[in-house]
C-alpha cells in the first residue's frame, strides 16, 4: 500500500506543497495562520470550481476552454435579471447563473458530439459566441457596487465560522468554502459511485471499448459539458459576490491559464482518464500558495506570468516524460 | 451427438431436429463500399457448444461477429436466438440476449481496475444509476470464483499481462449471464500454457451450458478444444463441420482453397565463403530478447517465428532503431552498426515492413503516390532542393506497374485499394530505396490468398537479387515455405535454429514455439 | 471514397464561393466606401499580423499539433528587436549607423524567435508533452520573460527609418502585405514541393507510419516549430514598426482569430490537411467582413460573435461534406477492424 502511494502523482505534490508551505512559514510566519489560510479558501475557492469543472472535461478526453466565457455570461444574466425584476435573492441568482452555464454547456456537448469535434475548437468558438452575445444582446456595461443586489454582497461576507482576533476584531471563513466543499463532495460522489462517473473514465480511458460496452456516450459528454457550464454558472456568482463588481467585458482570460496550469500539474493528463479529484485540488493549493508567495520570495508582480508559465512546463515535462519513457520502453509509438 | 457427416444439410438435420439452436444466423450479406465481405452465410450454434469458426485473416470473421453483436447490421439475412428473431440495433441488445463478444483487443479500460472493469458492464446493462464499492468487488469476486480464477481486484488493468487481462475479459463477460461468448483470435498474443488454461476455461464454460463460438485462423488449436466447426473463405461461407471429421490438410485445404505443396525457397547458389550480410552478437535488450545470435546472407530469406512476446517483433525494431538494445552487437557487412533511429536504419539500407500495415505501413488517407515516396522523399529533389515532380512521376508509375498495383491513378488515396494491393505499396515503398536488409513482419496478415502468392513472389524476387530478407510471420507454414532457415523464438530467447526446413513439421515448430511447459530452460 | 486530393479543392471552392461572395456584397451594397484605395489599404496593413499567426497555427496543425504561444513568441521577439531599437541614439553616438542597428535589431528579434520555436519542438519531441500543453505553458513563459524584461512598460524611440517596415508602401502597396504574400509565397513553396513539407503533411495524417518509413519525426516537428517561431519574429517586426512601440500583452485577443482562421482556411486540426491558398482565402473573408462590419459600425462583440458562429458552421458544414452519409461511420469500422 505504501509503496503504491509513492508511485503517485498526488504523493509528490503534496510532499511539494508541505516543504513549500514550510519554507514559506520560516520566511513569514503569517503565512501559517488560521487568518490567511481563511483568506487563501476564500480568494480561491471559485478558482478550485472551475479546476473541478475542467478536471471532468479532461477525464472524458475533452479540453474545455469555454468555462471563464461561461462564468462570465451567467454571472452577467443573473444579476440583470435581479435587477431587472428587482428581487433581491440569492437563490434565483444561482438559479439563473447555473441554467444560463448549464445550457452553453449542453451546447458545447451537441457540437462536440454529434459532429465528434475536437472539444477545444469547439469551446473555442463556442465562447466567443458565448461572450460576443452577451455583450452585443445582454449588455457591455459594468454593474458597480452601488447597483448591485445586496444579497451577492451580503454572500460576499458571510461567514461560516467565526473567530476574534487577539485585538477583538472579527475574522472568518467564508460560506464559500461550504460550496466548494459541496462541490467537491458532488463531484466526487459523481465520479466515484455513479455510473456516470464511470462512464466519465471509460471513455476518456477507450472511447472503442465505451462503446461497445453500451454506455451511453452521448449523454455522458451532454452531463460532461453540461456540469462544466453549471460549475462555470456557480462561480460566475461566486466571483461577483468576491469582488463586488459585474464587468462583462472582463472574461478571465489568465483565470483559463491558471486553471488548466493547476490541473495538468495536479497530474491529469490531455490524453483522459487519468488523473484524481486529490490531484486537481492539490494542484490549484500548489497553484495558489506559489502565486500567493511570490513577492515573499523575492520576485515582483513582472514575475507572475512567467511563474505559472515555468510551473506549467516544469510539471508537465515530469509527467510526460516518465509516460514517454515507459511507452519507449513498451514499444507504444505514442507519436 | 453424430459422427464423422460433412454436409451442413446433413448436421442441421441430425444437430438441430429435436433442439432449438441458441443462435441461428441465416444468410447474412453484408458489404463494405462495394466489397462483399460476408455472401449468404449463415451458422447455428447450439447451447454450452464449443464452435469454431475458422477462415483466413480476411475471410470476414470479424464481419460476422460485429453482426451477431449489434455492432454492423447485416445488409440482408436474419438471425434468431432460441427460434426468436433476433435484430440487434445496438450491442446492449446483444448482450442483454446473452452474447457477449470478447474482441482481439479485449475492449478494456486500461484507466480502472480489475473490479471496475469486470463489474461495470453488468451494471450498464441492469441500467444502474449507483455504483457501490462492495457490490462492485463483490461482483467481481463472484465471477472470477466462478471460474476459479484470481486476480488483484485493485490493480489498474493497464498494469496487468495479457493473459491476465484476458481473465478480466472472459470474467466480465460471465457477470451479463452469458449465453454466448464469443472470442475471436484469444490465442494470438498468450504462451502455449496459457492457452492450455483459457481451454480449460472453456471447458467450465460449457458445463455451465455457456456456448464458446471460438474465432481463429489457426490449425493447432481447433483440435483441441473444438466440437463443430464452420469454415469461411472469402465471405462466402465453405461448410460445417464436425471437428472429428477434419484434419490438418482437409481443414487447410477448406480454408485456403487451396492444396498447400511446399517449394521452399532455395537461395540462389551462395558460397559458404561468402561473408554474412548481418551478424548480431549477444544482443540483449532487457525484458525484450536476450543474447540473440543469428545471421543473414545476401539473399537467405530467415524465417522468425514464435508467439506474440517471443520477442521477435522486438528485435526487428531493433535492427529498424526503434527498440535500441542494452548490450551485443549489431554487425552489418562487416562493420558494426549503432542504429539509433529508423532514419539511420533507412540510411544504412535496412528496411522494415511493420505488422500493422493499417497503422505503421501505410497512411491510409494520403495518396499511393505518396505512400511510395514516403522513404525517399529525400532523394527526388533537384537542384534547388524541391521535389522533382518528373522524378516522383517516374517512381510512382514504376511500382505501381512493376508490383501490378491496382488503382486508375497514383492520385488515389491507400484506403481505396483492397488489403493485397495495399500491402504491395508497402513493399513498394522499400523496394523504391536501396535495401540491403529487409524485415518483414507479418507480410500476408489480412490478405487474400491470391494476393499472398503474388506477395511471396516479390519477396523471393527481392531475396534473388542479393537483399537478406528476415520474415517474421506466426504462420508457421508460410514460415516452411518460404525461407530458407527458420529461427523459433521463445521468451526473448532463440530456441531454435534449423538449418534446412525441407522435412520439418510444422507440428514441430509449433511445440517448439509454445514449449508445452513455461519455464523450460534451454 | 472520395480522394483527399478532391477533398482539399472541394473545401478551397467553398471558400472560393464563400470569398467571391462577400467581395461582390460589399462591392454592391457598400460601393462608395467598401471600394476605395484607403479601405484597400487599411485592410491589407492590418490582417499581416494575424495572418502570420495563423500561419505559423496552420503549419504546426499540418503536423497534427498547435501553437498555442505564437502570440507570445512575438511579443517577446518584439522585446528584443525593440530593445535593440531604442539604443539607437546611444549607439548613434558611438557612431553605428541606424542602418545596422535595424539590422541588429531584426536579427535580434528572429534568433529569439528562432530560440522559442525550439524550445516549443524540444518539449514536444525530446520531453514528449502533446503540443497543446507545451505551447500552453510556453506560451505563459515567453511573454512572462517579456513582461519581466520591460517590467511592464512599453518601449518606444525607434529609428525613424524603421517605422517603413510597417507603415512605408511601395507603389502604394503596403509594406506589411509584400512582407506577408512574400512569406505566404515561401510558406508554399516549402509545403507543396520540398521534401520538410512532404514529410509535415505525411507526419500529421500518420506519425507512425512516417516513424515506420525512416522519416525522423522529431527533427520534422522541431523544424515545424522553429518555422512557426520564426513566422511569429517577422509578425514582431511588423508589429512594433506599425505601432512604433512595443508593450508586452500586445495582440493578445489575435491568437483565437489565428486559430479561427487556420481552421477556416481548411486545416485540419488533427493534423494532414491545409495549406496557404485556402489560409489566405479564409483571410481575405474575414478582413472583408471586417471592414463591413466597420463601415456599417456594428460592435466588435458582433464580430466576435459572428466569427465563433463561422467557427462552429464551417466545422458543421465540413462534417457533412466528409461524412455526406450517415452509415458511413460505421462502414469506416467495418472496414478498419473487418481485416482482422
Amino acid at each position: 500500500m505504501i509503496s503504491k502511494l509513492f508511485q503517485r502523482n498526488e504523493t509528490y505534490l503534496f510532499f511539494v506543497i508541505m516543504a513549500f508551505s514550510f519554507f514559506v512559514t520560516v520566511m513569514n510566519p503569517s503565512f501559517l495562520t488560521v487568518e490567511n489560510m481563511f483568506d487563501l479558501v476564500k480568494s480561491s475557492s471559485g478558482m478550485a470550481i472551475l479546476a473541478i469543472a475542467f478536471f471532468v472535461g479532461l477525464l472524458s478526453r475533452g479540453i474545455d476552454i469555454s468555462f471563464p466565457a461561461i462564468a462570465i455570461a451567467g454571472q452577467y444574466i443573473a444579476v440583470n435579471a435581479l435587477i431587472a425584476m428587482g428581487v433581491d435573492s440569492l437563490p434565483l441568482a444561482f438559479l439563473i447563473s447555473c441554467a444560463v452555464g448549464t445550457a452553453m454547456g449542453a451546447t458545447n456537448a451537441f457540437f462536440i458530439s454529434s459532429f465528434r469535434m475536437q472539444a477545444l475548437i469547439v469551446t473555442l468558438g463556442t465562447s466567443n459566441i458565448f461572450h460576443g452575445a452577451l455583450l452585443v444582446f445582454v449588455g457591455t456595461r459594468a454593474i458597480n457596487t452601488g447597483k448591485l443586489p445586496h444579497c451577492f454582497k451580503a454572500f460576499g461576507h458571510m461567514n461560516v465560522l467565526t473567530l476574534a482576533r487577539p485585538d477583538g476584531t472579527l475574522y472568518g471563513l467564508s460560506v464559500f468554502a461550504v460550496l466548494l466543499l459541496f462541490v467537491i463532495i458532488l463531484t466526487w460522489f459523481i465520479l466515484n459511485h455513479t455510473l456516470l462517473g464511470k462512464s466519465i473514465y471509460a471513455v476518456g480511458g477507450n472511447y472503442e471499448s465505451a462503446k461497445r460496452a453500451g454506455f451511453n456516450i452521448k449523454r455522458t459528454l451532454f452531463f460532461v459539458y453540461g456540469y462544466i457550464g453549471f460549475l462555470s454558472g456557480i462561480m460566475g456568482v461566486m466571483h461577483l459576490s468576491l469582488i463586488r463588481y459585474s464587468n462583462p467585458n472582463y472574461i478571465v482570460d489568465t483565470e483559463l491559464l491558471r486553471v488548466i496550469a493547476a490541473v495538468v500539474i495536479g497530474g491529469a493528463r490531455i490524453t483522459g482518464g487519468s488523473g484524481t479529484l486529490t490531484g486537481t485540488l492539490l494542484g490549484v493549493i500548489m497553484m495558489v500558495i506559489l502565486e500567493k508567495n511570490l513577492v515573499l520570495i523575492g520576485l515582483s508582480s513582472y514575475w507572475h506570468q512567467f511563474f505559472i508559465g515555468l510551473v506549467i512546463v516544469l510539471g508537465v515535462s515530469i509527467t510526460y516524460y516518465q509516460s514517454k519513457r515507459q511507452n519507449r520502453r513498451n514499444l507504444l509509438f505514442t507519436d | 451427438m453424430c459422427q464423422g457427416v460433412l454436409s451442413l444439410l446433413i448436421m442441421e438435420k441430425i444437430g438441430g431436429g429435436t433442439l432449438v439452436p441458441f443462435l441461428e444466423a441465416e444468410k447474412i450479406s453484408k458489404a463494405f463500399d462495394g466489397v462483399q465481405a460476408l455472401d449468404n452465410v449463415s451458422i447455428s450454434i447450439d447451447a454450452g457448444a464449443i464452435h469454431c469458426f475458422v477462415g483466413e485473416n480476411g475471410s470476414g470473421k470479424s464481419t460476422l461477429i460485429k453482426i451477431i453483436g449489434g455492432i454492423l447490421r447485416p445488409d440482408t439475412g436474419q438471425m434468431r436466438i432460441n427460434g426468436r428473431p433476433f435484430t440487434p440495433g445496438r450491442a446492449i441488445e446483444s448482450i442483454r440476449q446473452g452474447i457477449q463478444i470478447i474482441y482481439q483487443d479485449l475492449a478494456l479500460f486500461p484507466n480502472l481496475t480489475v473490479a471496475e472493469n469486470i463489474s461495470l458492464n453488468q451494471l450498464i446493462e441492469k441500467r444502474n444509476k449507483l455504483v457501490s464499492r462492495k457490490k462492485l468487488i463483490q461482483t467481481a469476486k463472484k465471477a472470477l470464483a466462478e471460474i476459479e480464477e484470481e486476480c488483484d481486484l485493485f490493480e489498474k488493468v493497464e498494469n496487468l499481462s495479457m493473459s491476465k487481462r484476458q481473465v478480466v475479459a472472459i470474467t466480465r463477460a460471465l457477470t451479463q449471464n452469458a449465453r454466448l461468448i464469443i472470442m475471436d483470435e484469444p490465442t494470438s498474443a498468450i504462451t502455449k500454457a496459457e492457452v492450455d488454461h483459457l481451454f480449460s476455461v472453456i471447458t467450465r464454460l460449457k458445463q455451465k451450458g455457456i456456448a464458446t463460438l471460438f474465432v481463429s485462423h489457426k490449425l493447432g488449436e481447433i483440435f483441441e478444444i473444438a466440437e463443430n466447426v464452420s469454415i469461411i473463405r472469402d465471405g462466402v461461407k465453405v461448410g460445417d463441420y464436425k471437428a472429428e471429421a477434419l484434419d490438418d490438410r482437409k481443414l487447410t485445404f477448406l480454408m485456403t482453397g487451396q492444396e498447400i505443396v511446399s517449394k521452399p525457397y532455395l537461395p540462389k547458389g551462395n558460397g559458404p565463403s561468402q561473408s554474412h550480410l548481418l551478424e548480431l552478437t549477444n544482443l540483449t535488450r532487457k525484458g525484450h530478447y536476450q543474447n540473440v545470435n543469428l545471421f543473414v546472407n545476401q539473399g537467405d530469406i530467415l524465417g522468425i517465428t514464435g508467439l506474440i512476446g517471443s520477442g521477435r517483433t522486438e528485435l526487428a525494431l531493433s535492427l529498424f532503431g526503434l527498440n535500441r538494445p542494452d548490450s551485443g552487437e549489431i554487425i552489418l557487412e562487416g562493420k558494426p552498426v549503432s542504429i539509433r533511429s529508423s532514419r539511420e536504419a533507412v540510411r544504412l539500407g535496412v528496411g522494415y515492413l511493420p505488422e500493422d500495415r493499417l497503422l505503421q505501413g501505410l497512411a491510409i488517407e494520403k495518396s499511393i503516390g505518396d505512400n511510395i515516396l514516403a522513404t525517399i522523399v529525400g532523394k527526388v529533389l533537384t537542384r534547388l532542393r524541391l521535389i522533382s515532380g518528373e522524378q516522383r512521376k517516374r517512381i510512382e508509375s514504376k511500382w505501381i506497374k512493376d508490383l501490378d498495383i491496382k488503382t486508375p491513378s497514383p492520385a488515389m488515396p491507400a484506403s481505396s485499394l483492397s488489403g493485397g494491393n495495399q500491402q504491395r505499396v508497402v513493399l513498394a515503398k522499400w523496394l523504391a530505396t536501396d535495401l540491403k536488409l529487409f524485415i518483414l513482419d507479418g507480410p500476408t496478415i489480412g490478405i487474400d490468398i491470391a494476393s499472398k502468392n503474388n506477395i511471396h513472389h516479390i519477396i523471393r524476387d527481392f531475396a534473388h537479387r542479393g537483399v537478406g530478407v528476415i520474415m517474421i510471420s506466426d504462420e508457421i507454414p508460410e514460415v516452411l515455405q518460404h525461407c530458407n532457415r527458420v529461427i523459433v523464438m521463445r521468451e526473448g530467447r532463440i530456441e531454435a535454429e534449423i538449418e534446412d526446413v525441407q522435412g520439418v513439421s510444422e507440428e514441430y515448430i509449433f511445440d517448439l514455439a509454445a514449449a508445452k511447459k513455461v519455464g523450460q530452460g534451454m | 471514397m472520395i480522394g483527399e486530393a478532391r477533398i482539399v479543392k472541394l473545401d478551397n471552392l467553398t471558400l472560393l464561393v464563400i470569398m467571391v461572395g462577400t467581395i461582390l456584397a460589399m462591392s454592391i451594397f457598400l460601393p462608395e466606401r467598401f471600394l476605395t484605395v484607403t479601405n484597400f489599404q487599411s485592410m491589407s496593413s492590418q490582417f499581416p499580423e494575424y495572418g502570420l499567426f495563423a500561419m505559423a497555427i496552420m503549419l504546426t496543425m499540418i503536423t497534427g499539433g498547435i501553437d498555442l504561444s505564437v502570440v507570445s513568441v512575438a511579443n517577446l521577439s518584439g522585446v528584443a528587436g525593440a530593445l535593440v531599437l531604442a539604443s539607437h541614439v546611444k549607439a548613434q553616438a558611438m557612431g553605428i549607423s541606424p542602418g545596422t542597428i535595424i539590422f541588429l535589431a531584426i536579427l535580434a528579434a528572429l534568433v529569439v524567435s528562432l530560440i522559442c520555436g525550439w524550445f516549443n519542438g524540444l518539449l514536444i519531441t525530446a520531453v514528449g508533452v502533446p503540443a497543446i500543453i507545451a505551447t500552453l505553458g510556453t506560451n505563459g513563459l515567453f511573454m512572462g520573460i517579456a513582461i519581466i524584461l520591460t517590467e511592464g512598460h512599453g518601449i518606444r524611440g525607434f529609428p525613424e527609418e524603421f517605422l517603413f517596415i510597417g507603415s512605408g508602401t511601395i507603389l502604394g502597396i503596403p509594406m506589411p502585405l509584400i512582407i506577408f504574400i512574400g512569406v505566404a509565397l515561401l510558406v508554399s513553396l516549402m509545403l507543396k514541393k520540398s521534401a520538410q513539407g512532404f514529410k509535415m503533411y505525411m507526419l500529421g495524417s500518420s506519425p507512425l507510419v512516417t516513424r515506420f518509413s525512416g522519416i525522423s519525426n522529431n527533427r520534422v516537428i522541431v523544424k515545424t516549430y522553429l518555422m512557426s517561431g520564426l513566422l511569429a519574429g517577422i509578425a514582431a517586426i511588423i508589429i512594433i514598426s506599425r505601432v512604433n512601440s512595443m508593450r508586452p500583452g500586445y495582440g493578445y485577443a489575435y491568437l483565437l482569430l489565428a486559430v479561427l482562421l487556420a481552421i477556416l482556411g481548411g486545416t485540419n486540426p488533427e493534423g494532414g490537411r491545409g495549406g496557404v491558398l485556402g489560409l489566405c482565402m479564409a483571410i481575405v473573408i474575414l478582413q472583408v467582413l471586417q471592414s463591413g462590419l466597420n463601415i456599417l459600425s456594428f460592435s466588435p462583440f458582433l464580430k466576435k460573435f459572428i466569427w465563433g458562429l463561422i467557427l462552429i458552421l464551417f466545422m458543421v458544414v465540413n462534417y457533412y461534406q466528409t461524412n455526406g452519409w450517415p452509415m458511413r461511420n460505421l462502414v469506416r469500422g467495418g472496414v478498419k477492424t473487418g481485416a482482422s
